[in-house]
């Protein structure tokens, strides 16, 4: 198990309507990711990269085609089966920061705990010691109305990374937020895939935030058009 | 985790007071109705039942006019009861406790200034005995009072503090419709009847005074007859029925022109009616809370599509189906358990109100109420399931990019 890639998609398809209106949003993908990577995903709307980001973080199932996680047939399991998946090693940042209204920092970044039925002590020491990581040290009680768009977003990744996820699924995680502090969040993404070898891979149209990646894949019509190194790039 | 949940619940409720108080008003109005309606009607029933068997153990009383016959009411007779059925009963009859005749009548009665509107009984002094009446204070008449129908009386408690405050009534006098009367006792108080009719707005006179003074003829409304300790009731009735045949001279042939009722009957009877009754309006009250249920699918509609976008989150970072669905559930239980909670007080408020107001027992059951707790909780249940299995379906990625 060791030896299989974290991920690996082989000829996945995935095609929504039937007959005339059939749309293939993926046409035989092959992709691989290794652990520790980080993977930039761009391409026009359109182009498949948020169908073939929904399959990476196991929301969704591909039409045809195997779509490997963890060594594990991902794109068969059923609904509670990829619910376990992503609890246990799947963190996501969304453009909009997605957190609960009206909840504290702490109680959202504890939100993924409760799943796995950890006790509430434990749960509130794992959230603090995230938020800590995260650089918002005494924020715990604010809650989302009370933050500024960058202190949301560093609190989406704490309730991402709370979990020890092995990989952390970003879509358009600067989308919502001005120069400075893009690339904060993009430094302190950075530092988690240095630091704990958190594999990332991340949705983005912006190709300065995608400089922050090691890899960018680009899709065009269902399809990689290209899977550049950042050392090849530059 | 439970628990967990609903904290969850209740923090939700507090986050939109008002709609959840407008949710919950249905269960609330549905639960406090059958509460109170129950706890009143358990009330009534344990008064009726007392009421009956205030008027004597064991009581039986014959009138004239036809035995009620099923569907059809009593038929009055024009020929009344008479001295010489109560002296044939008092002769002949074996089994029986007391014997008397009385008759009733609504007369005005006045002392001074004061006048009060008072249910006059002549009455010999076996009707004393059979109907549990007891004087607390002077003495019943004698039998040579009502032989020569003496002008004296007892009264009830209303009438004396009506006329005479807290003073003592006796040896004062009274006018009754026209005759004038001396006071020799007083009654024990009894209080209200279950129909809120006052047992204590009375004046009691020996029968020969009232069939000369207060009615002017010699009929007998009602004979009384208390039955002994060994002697059943049923027995006592057909006895009675043989005597006064004989007495009224009925042929064979001929239907009875009197009837033989047993109190004891009459009380089952009455508080059965009491039971159906409550049991009828209880369930009238029980549609309203098909209505609270119907309000609360309707808000956990509006509250799984409001959180559309938070169901995503929960289903992405990890939420299985069945914790959406739980979340929901218990969501919609808490609601509807908050609404039988103040229903429940409501309704036990109410019917602490009715008891004093009617003068009938208090009686709240432990049982009912442990029951409106659990039917409320099994209504936000059956109703919440519906939304909250629609938030549980739901598709994540769609959940996730509802505005």
């Amino acid at each position: 198990m060791a030896e299989a890639p974290l991920i690996s998609f082989q000829q996945v398809w995935k095609t929504y309507g039937e007959g005339e209106a059939r749309v293939h949003a993926l046409a035989g993908v092959d992709m691989t990711i290794e652990r520790g990577d980080f993977v930039a995903i761009m391409g026009p709307s359109g182009s498949g990269k948020s169908t073939s980001m929904n399959i990476v973080g196991c929301l969704d199932t591909p039409t045809k085609g195997r779509y490997g996680f963890l060594g594990v047939d991902a794109g068969r399991l059923d609904r509670t089966r990829r619910a376990i998946l992503r609890n246990l090693h799947i963190g996501f940042v969304f453009q909009g920061y997605n957190l609960l209204p009206r909840t504290t920092a702490a109680e959202n970044v504890e939100l993924p705990l409760i799943y796995r039925g950890m006790a509430s002590g434990e749960r509130r020491k794992l959230a603090m010691q995230a938020l800590g990581e995260v650089g918002l040290d005494g924020r715990e009680h604010h809650t989302p109305a009370e933050l500024s768009g960058g202190q949301q977003q560093r609190v989406a990744i704490a309730r991402a990374i709370v979990t020890r996820p092995t990989l952390l699924v970003a879509d358009e995680p600067t989308g919502n937020l001005d120069t400075a502090r893009s690339h904060e969040i993009m430094e302190l993404m950075t530092r988690l895939n240095a630091d704990y070898g958190l594999t990332i891979v991340m949705v983005t149209h912006e190709p300065d935030i995608a400089g922050y990646a090691r890899r960018t894949i680009a899709f065009r019509d269902g399809q990689i058009a290209s899977d550049t190194l950042q050392a090849e790039a530059a | 985790m439970l628990l967990e949940t609903i904290r969850l619940a209740l923090r939700s409720v507090r986050r939109n007071v008002l709609r959840s108080f407008l949710t919950l008003l249905g269960i609330v109005i549905g639960v406090a109705a059958v509460i109170a309606m129950l706890t009143i009607g358990s009330g009534t029933t344990a008064k009726v039942r007392s009421d009956i068997s205030a008027l004597g153990s064991n009581l039986l009383t014959v009138r004239s006019g036809r035995p009620a016959s099923p569907g059809q009411p009593p038929v009055r007779s024009n020929r009344p009861l008479e001295d010489k059925d109560v002296a044939a009963l008092r002769s002949h009859l074996l089994g029986a406790r007391a014997i008397s005749g009385a008759s009733q009548k609504t007369v005005n009665v006045v002392s001074g200034t004061e006048s009060l509107s008072v249910s006059v009984t002549g009455s010999d002094t076996g009707y004393f005995d059979a109907r549990n009446l007891a004087v607390i204070d002077g003495r019943l008449y004698s039998d040579a009072e009502i032989r020569s129908g003496a002008n004296v009386c007892l009264v009830g408690e209303t009438v004396r503090q009506q006329f005479f405050g807290a003073a003592s009534p006796l040896g004062s006098t009274i006018r009754v419709g026209r005759m004038s009367c001396d006071i020799i006792g007083l009654l024990e108080p009894k209080g209200y009847t279950g129909f809120g009719q006052d047992q204590d707005n009375v004046v009691m006179m020996p029968l020969t005074t009232f069939q000369r003074r207060i009615a002017g003829n010699r009929n007998i409304e009602t004979i009384y007859v208390a039955a002994d300790d060994a002697t059943p009731t049923s027995e006592l009735q057909t006895r009675i029925e043989d005597i006064i045949r004989d007495t009224r001279r009925i042929t064979a042939d001929k239907e009875d022109d009197f009837n033989v009722r047993d109190m004891t009957q009459i009380a089952d009877a009455m508080a059965s009616a009491t039971s159906t009754m409550t049991g009828m309006l209880s369930a009238v009250a029980g549609v309203s809370l098909l209505v609270g249920g119907i309000g609360i699918m309707n808000i956990m509609l509006v509250s799984v599509t409001e959180r559309t976008r938070e169901i995503g989150i929960r289903l992405a970072i990890g939420a299985h189906e069945k914790h959406i669905l739980i979340q929901f559930l218990v969501e919609a239980t808490v609601l509807s358990v908050l609404g039988g909670l103040i229903g429940i007080a409501i309704g036990l408020a109410l019917a602490g109100a009715a008891s004093l107001a009617l003068s009938i027992p208090f009686a709240p059951s432990l049982a009912v109420v442990f029951m409106a707790v659990g039917f409320s909780a099994l209504i936000g249940m059956v109703f919440g399931f519906f939304p909250a299995l629609r938030g549980a379906r739901l598709d994540p990625i769609e959940a996730l990019r509802h505005e």
